[in-house]
């Protein structure tokens, strides 16, 4: 193959497909290649599915020579999160050394909608074990090993999608599907340099995915671009029958919208806790920002978002590992602090969690009414830079750090996406997050698109020796 | 709606005695359940863990709403030969 398909954009990758410039076989070959070379580099990869990523390539590449171009992910090789089921007796393992032998019958929703777009499934990707809801306070939580940021040979990845993040920024998928239940996809985007969405809750369906909350997953896409993410949200969007809480909107991308001017807001406390070369990041980024948008002071009501969303949280992951816990088998997990932390979830009052609940309606009418003022609330993708890989991280998730935006953006159910934004700290990606009003994820990827358009942060990528 | 007036304003708060009370009767139980399989190390980060969880809930509590407003999850009932949803 003479065209490098290695950090490509799908955008740009998929017309050299569909002119027939690239074959979906030679892409494949490729991106396998790396991911069998490079993957265990990072502890990025838990299975390389070559057998059936070869079969899917062959069929794409038929139809495409056949004039059947389903469009812009046929023939595109991919990675998933391994929560999502895969059929076939690939293995399913949610990261966790007690499910390492978990094979399921069939695909995920989203693994079948993506064949449908003619994607290429390359391989199950590394993720810290059972999506971290048993309260894992390091990096040390998987029992494929600590997944890197391919930027350090010593820092985190991020988690829980560990792998799709280094996946991507590594050059060993073109996308990659990830989850989060609070801060899961957006983690591993900040600390690998990636682009990543959140999509709004209901958006993307749940079905064969690994459930940890039920009334918190998402699952979206990890890619190099905002406009990327765009793309594979359309594929995988959309009402299930198997997942009742999909809602019934259609999602189309709007990949031609025209450039416009964004209201951004800064949310009072969205800064608490950031590190000096986030912040200075961040302020650089607020002059790009002013270039096509006004940025303004936000606030919320003064309610418990961080508390009630932990509450959820936790009382839902308790009640879905229960027979792992109950039974004793979390001593089976990687992470120490695995072993015992679920035992405490048997402290949360089932009146609290009610009572979370119903605080949740409230924060979601306060949130929107917030987004009448605003199309996107704008902060530092994350606290710090990727931690070393012996260090404790500070997270909303754990107690251990103010995240309100991760808070809101997760309790309220709305979307979010995380670009890079620089560098700081150990030459470490900082990264920019937006957070919008439910469903209006078109809204925030021609945000993400217009930084990414007047910026080149998205363009540098990691030295990975091939 | 007068309920809905009322929501959002806080409830007292809970005193730091209470509070505490609370910790010790929880990892009390706890502890009855699962103690027989952590060492002490364990056991206080349990106890830590529990005492992160009485504060959420103490902040959780401290919220005022009106009766009307329902947890914000949607139950349906179910029949076979209705078409799933969505």
């Amino acid at each position: 193959m003479s065209l490098d398909p290695v950090f490509m954009p799908v955008r740009e990758l998929s017309e050299h497909v569909r002119a027939r410039r690239v074959s979906p076989v030679a892409l494949a070959e490729t991106f396998l290649a790396r991911l069998e070379k490079i993957g265990p580099r990072y502890n990025a990869v838990v299975t390389v599915t070559r057998e059936r990523a070869l079969v899917e390539a062959r069929r794409a590449e038929a139809e495409i020579a056949g004039g059947r171009y389903r469009g812009p992910l046929h023939g595109i090789p991919y990675g998933a999160k391994d929560l999502l089921a895969t059929g076939g007796g690939i293995p399913t393992t949610w990261g966790a050394a007690p499910f390492r032998e978990q094979r399921f019958a069939e695909d995920a929703t989203v693994i079948r909608r993506l064949e449908a777009a003619g994607a290429v499934l390359c391989a199950k990707l590394a993720m810290i074990e059972l999506a971290g809801g048993m309260g894992y306070r390091q990096p040390v939580a998987s029992f494929t090993g600590p997944c890197l940021t391919p930027w350090s040979r010593d820092a985190w990845s991020g988690g829980s999608s560990s792998g799709s993040g280094a996946a991507v920024s590594a050059g060993l998928v073109p996308f990659a599907i990830g989850s989060e239940t609070w801060g899961s996809i957006l983690s591993p985007s900040g600390n690998c340099g990636t682009a990543g969405l959140r999509p709004s809750y209901g958006r993307v369906s749940r079905h064969g995915a690994m459930a940890l909350c039920w009334t918190l997953d998402k699952l979206g896409p990890l890619a190099l671009t905002a406009d990327d993410c765009g793309l594979v949200l359309e594929a995988i969007a959309g009402a299930d029958a198997s997942d009742p809480t999909t809602s019934l909107r259609p999602y189309q991308y709007a990949a031609d919208a025209s450039p416009r001017r964004f209201r951004f807001g800064v949310l009072a406390g969205a800064l608490d806790g950031v590190s000096d070369d986030m912040r200075a990041a961040f302020d650089r980024s607020l002059d790009v920002l002013r270039d096509f948008g006004s940025i303004e002071d936000a606030a919320l009501p003064d309610l418990p978002w961080e508390a009630a969303t932990r509450i959820i949280l936790q009382a839902e992951a308790a009640s879905a590992f229960e027979d792992l816990i109950e039974s004793g088998g979390i001593a089976g997990l990687t992470a120490p602090e695995d072993h015992f932390l679920p035992y405490a979830r048997d402290a949360v009052l089932a009146k609290d969690y009610v009572k979370a609940m119903r605080i949740r309606g409230l924060m979601a009418r306060e949130a929107d009414r917030l987004f009448e003022r605003f199309d996107a609330l704008v902060a530092p993708g994350r606290l710090t830079v990727a931690t070393a890989l012996d260090q404790e991280f500070r997270g909303g998730m754990r107690g251990t750090a103010r995240d309100i935006m991760g808070a809101v953006g997760n309790g309220a159910g709305l979307p979010g996406l995380i670009v890079p934004n620089g560098f700081g700290d150990r030459g470490l990606p900082t990264s920019l997050q937006f957070l919008g009003r439910a469903w209006e994820e078109n809204t925030l990827i021609a945000a993400g698109r217009a930084y990414q358009a007047r910026t080149d942060w998205h363009t540098k990528h990691p030295p990975v020796e091939a | 709606m007068a309920d809905r007036e009322a929501a959002g304003a806080p409830l007292p708060a809970t005193s730091p005695d209470s509070a505490a009370a609370e910790v010790a009767a929880l990892f009390a139980l706890v502890s009855a359940r699962y103690g027989s399989r952590l060492d002490a190390p364990q056991l206080e980060g349990v106890r830590k863990a529990i005492e992160a969880i009485v504060d959420q809930a103490h902040a959780v509590r401290a919220v005022r709403l009106g009766n009307a407003d329902e947890p914000y999850q949607t139950f349906r009932p179910y029949r076979a030969d209705e078409a799933p949803r969505p």
